[in-house]
């Protein structure tokens, strides 16, 4: 029997604008990050996202549905099952984050605060050298899993035939049956 | 995050191996394939190269003296190494930082030469 594909409300208001203003900020820091001359705007850019972390913290225990982190928490065993129905053709369809992809955002969030911490103290001529290097670390780390991560809503978009940004800005996801 | 931890460590004890502020100026020169000028690195150092800032706007034109940043106006140690011992001892801090500050000063990176000049008068302040 044929189903018209049914939308569904995946992703709240506050989840999203969190999501595209991290982006922001994180461009901007990384975009700044080589330059005495940005230095300032690099500064606010790296305490705006060391502020939006805080919120995506606090929303992940109060917020709804799929933003909140037991909807979505990662265990070894639903990790490792997900993997081998990627590497199987038949991938498991997660209507919120996917065990991939949570593991991806518990980094992100991890770096971004190790990131920030180490940025403000070298701001600040705490720490010298070691934290100079962590920051920096930290900051490669992210960019790593931000890579990772848009080559994950790619394949996953399309494998599942679903358009993962486009859900993204409007909230919602039409599901094929 | 015991492993971003151990990362750092290996990182900072890699690039921590030390080299003296001397080292540099031969480094450079070799590089430049001709001797270093300490006259022309002063004139270098203290006049802009085309861009908004020179050397000197945050080191000063008398870097034995600290420094202030001319954007965020925080404190800078002095550059020279007869003024301050960690200067000029790390090479990938160094390589970072004439990256860097080349880029904001020049727009560009800087030349063995330049770098060079720059080493030569550095370590003729006294």
């Amino acid at each position: 029997m044929h189903t018209e594909p049914k939308p569904v409300r995946v992703w709240d208001l506050p989840t999203r604008v969190f999501h595209w203003s991290l982006v922001a900020s994180f461009a901007t820091a990384f975009i700044t990050a080589e330059s005495e001359k940005l230095r300032d705007i690099h500064v606010v850019a790296g305490y705006t996202l060391a502020g939006l972390i805080a919120f995506r913290l606090l929303w992940g225990f109060v917020g709804g549905g799929y933003s909140r982190f037991a909807e979505f928490l990662p265990t070894p065993r639903k990790l490792i099952d997900y993997l081998k129905s990627l590497t199987r053709g038949n991938p498991q369809h997660y209507v919120g984050h996917n065990p991939a992809g949570a593991v991806a955002i518990f980094l992100l969030l991890g770096f971004g605060l190790v990131a920030a911490a180490s940025g403000w103290a070298t701001y600040e001529d705490m720490g010298g050298h070691f934290m100079e290097e962590l920051h920096e670390v930290a900051a490669n780390g992210m960019m790593a899993i931000v890579v990772i991560h848009i080559a994950g809503v790619i394949v996953s978009s399309w494998l599942h035939q679903e358009n993962l940004v486009l859900a993204m800005i409007t909230g919602w996801k039409t599901r094929r049956s | 995050m015991r492993h971003l931890l151990v990362i750092a460590a290996a990182i900072f004890t890699v690039s921590a191996h030390a080299e003296t502020p001397r080292d540099f100026l031969t480094r450079f020169e070799k590089e430049a394939g001709a001797a270093a000028s300490a006259e022309r690195g002063a004139r270098f150092f203290t006049t802009k190269q085309g861009g908004e800032w020179s050397c000197a706007s945050c080191h000063t034109d008398k870097p034995t003296q600290a420094g202030r940043h001319a954007k965020t106006d925080k404190a800078i140690t002095p550059l020279a190494p007869a003024a301050n011992a960690e200067r000029f001892t790390d090479a990938a801090k160094v390589d970072k930082w004439f990256r860097r500050n080349c880029n904001d000063t020049l727009n560009r990176v800087c030349s063995a030469q330049e770098k060079a000049d720059v080493m030569a008068w550095l370590l003729a302040l006294r």
